[in-house]
């Protein structure tokens, strides 16, 4: 009766999705190594492999990299927090109460195609450059993604539980608190993973506008003295900690939706 | 609580809905002139093809949704927006999947504002009446369907109802399931003494459970035929192969014919025809 992954712990280490995404990464770089080794390429500028592998360790000797790490995580964290409750709220807001879609909508979807990008230089001016308005923008990359699919999640909720929760006397405010909310929790989730990505992209970019400290700062400096090594092991830094907290996001989002029959992704 | 004589549990009165299809100007009318009375503690099978407005006029009577002319009186008070005294058993999987067994179950009287000591006491007791005492805890996708719609029961049950209103319940369900379940609901009626009502497209089902069978008619659905079931209670499941059944369904065919050969056009009875009360120990129909 009860399920039982059982079967997929007792083997983890040689499961299936590790080995062959292993193996898919171990490809790149080998296809990235050949392309380093041609003759007439400059080793400068296409660093080899064990180089870029020196650099990482030169950068985290040194504590550059480790310093740079958590200055653009405390900005994605702060930024992501403030987007994505903001977001969750207005969202869970405007696809369920009728007046609150009125009022919202409008600006929604006007948001939609408007790329986070393009607010810098308004934030720019209107904040000044520093620390907050580099969280502004985050804020802002990850606000978009999870609004949209709050929304579409509150507005896709099955008639059938609330005509249910109604009969049983649920008053409207706890349909909407019982019901609706822990229905659209996959939409939810879907629209946080994609604002970890968006987040990321965004970070990047806000720290160009003269960070004194942070990975995008690093890539951005690093790329003005021609140490494409050290840009590169920014850009793996940044590949990593993604992945990292999609993760986070993606077990976090299970562990919410284990009541849920829907199938898992790979 | 109103005498039982005074006033129907559930009346409808002159019930009519149309649909609005396209543009406004057209429009189809799926129920025309319904009217029904149903007494205190019956169990009313309405039966219908598919397609003839059962469930709409169901829904109606829960008030989630509103007829085009006519009105639904819950203990003679006629009844605005969703009736919260009901109870609910859709035909749909309406269990919430977010919430455990007992969860669920605990729904309504939490709504309500039942304290926890109380609450804890009906889901015991709701849990272990439909024998699902021992899966309080599971999460409704590690259950059958069958399971699923005992969850429902609970649940309805839990919140004590006035009266419960059953939309196909068990349509989606395998024969053997089905009769267990039949059963389930005549134990719970029998027990708690409640007013069901409970739409069904199968005849054998209907026989086996109703006091009383309401017989609708297809586009528009109107009351084609008001008929007692003559089959004696207590009903088992030996009852299903007994003689009487058999002549019990049969007698509600030719009742079905007959009104049939008399034509939708003029009612088999009078409207507000009030139906057999269920308390009686008298088998009998009792007419006013």
């Amino acid at each position: 009766m009860m399920q039982s992954n059982a079967g997929g712990s007792r083997h983890r280490l040689f499961r299936p999705s590790l080995i062959v995404g292993a193996l898919s990464l171990c490809a790149i770089i080998a296809a990235y190594w050949a392309m380093a080794l041609r003759p007439g390429t400059n080793a400068a500028l296409v660093p080899a492999p064990p180089v870029i592998l020196q650099t990482l360790i030169e950068e985290l000797r040194s504590g550059d990299l480790l310093t740079n790490t958590l200055a653009s995580l405390q900005r994605v964290l702060i930024g992501y927090a403030i987007g994505a409750a903001l977001a969750l709220a207005l969202g869970a807001l405007a696809g369920w109460f009728r007046w609150w879609g009125y009022i919202l909508n409008p600006i929604i979807d006007a948001l939609r195609p408007i790329p986070a990008l393009a607010y810098i230089p308004l934030v720019i001016v209107w904040v000044g450059i520093g620390e907050p308005s580099r969280i502004i923008i985050i804020a802002l990359a990850v606000f978009k993604p999870i609004v949209v699919n709050a929304r579409a999640g509150m507005q896709e909720v099955a008639q059938i539980y609330v005509d249910a929760a109604r009969t049983l006397g649920a008053s409207r405010w706890r349909v909407f608190a019982t019901v609706a909310l822990p229905s659209a929790v996959p939409y939810f989730i879907a629209g946080m993973r994609t604002g970890v990505s968006t987040g990321f992209l965004a970070l990047v970019a806000a720290e160009l506008i003269a960070a004194p400290s942070g990975l995008g700062f690093m890539i951005q400096n690093a790329g003005q003295y021609f140490r494409t090594d050290v840009t590169i092991v920014g850009i793996i830094v940044i590949g990593v900690l993604g992945a990292l907290l999609d993760q986070t996001a993606s077990r976090a989002g299970r562990a919410l939706t284990a009541w849920s029959d829907v199938r898992r992704e790979p | 609580m109103n005498g039982p004589t005074t006033a129907p549990k559930l009346g409808v009165q002159g019930l009519t809905h149309r649909f609005e299809i396209g543009d406004e100007r057209k429009s189809l009318t799926v129920l025309s002139d319904i009217d029904l009375a149903i007494l205190r503690g019956q169990f009313v099978c309405i039966i219908g093809e598919s397609g003839c407005g059962k469930s709409t006029l169901l829904r109606m009577m829960a008030g989630l949704l509103t007829p085009s002319e006519g009105k639904v009186l819950h203990d003679g008070v006629p009844i605005r927006g969703v009736n919260q005294a009901l109870g609910f058993v859709f035909q749909q999987d309406a269990v919430f999947p977010w919430l455990t067994v007992e969860r669920n179950v605990e729904y309504g009287p939490r709504s309500r504002g039942v304290p926890k000591a109380e609450r804890e006491r009906l889901v015991a007791h709701w849990c272990e009446a439909v024998g699902l005492g021992s899966f309080r805890k599971a999460y409704p996708k590690q259950l059958s369907g069958g399971m699923r719609k005992r969850v429902d029961l609970a649940r309805a049950y839990a919140n004590s109802p006035d009266v419960l209103l059953m939309d196909e319940p068990f349509a989606a369900l395998d024969v053997q399931t089905k009769a267990t379940m039949q059963e389930a609901v005549l134990k719970l009626w029998e027990s708690t003494q409640k007013t069901v009502v409970f739409v069904t497209h199968d005849l054998d089902e209907a026989v086996f459970l109703a006091d009383v069978v309401v017989v609708l008619s297809s586009r528009p659905g109107r009351v084609y035929a008001i008929i007692d079931n003559p089959l004696r209670r207590p009903r088992d499941e030996a009852t299903r192969v007994s003689d009487e059944f058999a002549a019990a369904k049969r007698a509600l065919w030719v009742a079905l014919q007959d009104a049939r050969a008399k034509g939708a056009a003029a009612p088999a009875l009078p409207p507000a025809a009030a139906l057999v009360q269920h308390a009686e120990p008298n088998p009998e129909s009792v007419r006013p």
